[in-house]
């Protein structure tokens, strides 16, 4: 248990001390997003299931920027340890493959849930200037199960992506031919509803859409035909629990 | 339960195609000094690395104070701790929180007074707030020897300590070893350093391209693979001495080379020479150098 713990507060204090790389800049991307999408281009937007685009936006920039840091988290550390030798001083001591997967993964879990609680902070603040009124959090159970679930599915995916790529370049091309677009069409900036029937059929395949419609009916309490996804979404999670 | 501290049962390990250890059984005794000497690329370090289970032997056994390394790995890791040959250089922490991890990984929450201790022990202290590329070369070594001493092994394992520390560093960090080992702590190492390990270690296992040549104590390889040279010088002096163990002369000194185990009194009888004709007699032992070289040219 004490050997979990260091590996866990190791990962954090490994973020923490890069936290230019680590927090500012996913904030940064979020600010942008917020202020080019939601605040600019939304307020010429059509509501999307009644309520504003902004507050659609929200949810999903906050999901989207937990899955990514929580992937580049445990990928880039566990890449790291291998390129400088320090992955040998992990396994030469008593800590069990449980372990090391368990702690990188809820190291991840922390890394996305601050991108994603400075996420919220940021979108509360533009909507509260837009709107004058302050977007809370419709249920907060369904939030942290969501918030639990992205993290640690794409903290332990890291795991793999960084114990697979055989360099740097290797991650990146993962990271920039499949996990950004699966992020990027998974729902974040339109509703599904709104695309072609093809589309909304390719999408269906995507996890992430589950996961970020998920965090949407967290905090807004509506989504994409939610509760027919939950299910498959719940499925989608065992396949990937199996898979590791 | 074994006595012994570690156990090589026909250990054997290819890589593809190459067979890097091929079939080596040797054991240490709990609180020995153990020295694995060989040249480049002889399989020390795959050895240890069996040991630790970064590798997987291909055939054969290690167990540690009895337990099987493959079986229980657990029980063996607790017990070991282990220099790699390579320098770690971990970039986002200082010396202390390093080690302060390391703790943790075996299990230990609280280590502060034994940190504390082996920074001392090992001159870390003034440098426990730096990073690791902070560090010199020698100080990074001395930074991998404390991270293995943390959870107090009772199995150490050194893979070239001193590669690239300075002498005194080194005579320091040998004065250490002898410590641990009079604290009971059973101790494995490899070396170039021939001269080092002589002194250092009582049993030494001599390994060359995969294969045991020799294992026993220091002395005995010492003795039966090297030869001491005797000098002497008369009171007379002559042109020549004739004798097949004759070497050269050097500055009014004959010198000659006889086996190690061969004694002097033979040689003064072959030369008919009695101690009234000698001046001046110097002796110099065999080395476990040039025993080594006597061996891994064979
Ligand atoms: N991971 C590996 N894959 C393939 N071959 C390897 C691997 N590790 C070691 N070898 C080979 O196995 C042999 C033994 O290597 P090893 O590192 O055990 O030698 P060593 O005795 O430690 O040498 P040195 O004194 O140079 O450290 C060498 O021929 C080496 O090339
Ligand atoms: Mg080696």
């Amino acid at each position: 248990m004490v050997a979990l713990w260091t590996l866990f507060k190791k990962e954090v204090k490994r973020f923490l001390k890069v936290m230019m790389q680590t927090i500012v800049t996913p904030f940064m991307s979020s600010f942008l997003y917020l202020i080019v999408f939601g605040v600019s281009l939304g307020s010429k937007m059509n509501d999307v299931y009644a309520v504003s685009y902004l507050a659609f936006l929200i949810p999903g920039l906050m999901m989207m920027g937990l899955m990514n840091n929580a992937f580049q988290n445990s990928s880039s550390s566990i890449a790291v340890m291998k390129f400088s030798g320090d992955l040998e001083d992990i396994r030469v001591t008593p800590l069990s493959h449980h372990h090391i997967l368990i702690a990188m993964g809820l190291g991840s879990v922390i890394r996305g849930l601050t991108v994603a609680v400075v996420t919220y902070l940021v979108g509360v603040i533009f909507y509260f200037m837009q709107f004058n009124s302050f977007l809370g959090i419709s249920h907060p159970l369904v939030l942290i199960y969501f918030v639990l679930v992205g993290g640690f599915v794409f903290g332990l995916l890291g795991i793999c992506i960084g114990f697979w790529a055989k360099s740097i370049e290797n991650m990146a091309a993962f990271t920039n031919f499949i996990l950004l677009p699966l992020l990027y069409l998974g729902g974040v900036f339109v509703s599904i509803e709104t695309l072609p029937a093809w589309a909304k059929t390719v999408s269906s395949y995507n996890p992430v859409l589950y996961l970020i419609n998920g965090m949407r009916y967290g905090v807004l309490g509506v989504s994409d035909e939610f509760f027919s996804m939950v299910v498959k979404d719940l499925k989608c999670f065992k396949i990937y629990l199996i898979k590791f | 339960m074994s006595q012994l501290a570690l156990e090589l049962i026909n250990l054997k390990k290819s890589y593809g195609t190459l067979e890097a250890v091929k079939g080596v059984t040797l054991s240490i005794k709990p609180g020995e000094i153990f020295g694995l000497l060989g040249p480049n690329g002889a399989g020390k370090t795959s050895i240890i690395s069996i040991i630790t289970t970064l590798e997987k032997p291909t055939s054969g056994q290690v167990k540690i104070f009895g337990y099987d390394v493959e079986k229980d790995p657990m029980e063996t890791k607790r017990r070991i701790g282990v220099v790699g040959q390579e320098v770690v250089n971990s970039g986002y922490f200082d010396v202390f929180e390093i080690l302060e991890f390391m703790s943790g990984y075996y299990g230990i929450l609280k280590n502060k007074e034994r940190i504390d201790y082996i920074m001392h022990k090992l001159g870390l202290y003034e440098h426990r707030q730096k990073k690791v590329k902070q560090l010199s070369g020698g100080m990074k070594r001395r930074l991998m020897v404390a991270k293995a001493l943390v959870h107090k092994p009772t199995l150490l394992l050194l893979d070239e300590p001193t590669a690239g520390v300075d002498i005194t560093l080194r005579e320091d960090l040998w004065a250490y070893v002898r410590e641990l080992q009079q604290e009971g702590m059973s101790i494995l190492l490899t070396t170039h350093y021939l001269m080092e390990a002589q002194e250092l270690c009582r049993q030494v296992g001599i390994i060359d391209r995969g294969q045991l040549k020799f294992v026993g104590p220091t002395s005995q390889i010492i003795e039966q693979f090297s030869a001491k040279k005797i000098m002497i010088k008369l009171r007379k002096d002559r042109e020549s001495m004739a004798h097949k163990t004759f070497l050269k002369k050097k500055d009014g000194f004959f010198e000659f080379q006889i086996p190690s185990q061969e004694s002097m009194g033979n040689l003064f009888r072959d030369l008919s020479l009695t101690l009234e004709d000698v001046e001046d007699i110097k002796t110099e032992q065999g080395s476990l150098e040039e025993a080594f070289k006597q061996i891994v040219s064979k």
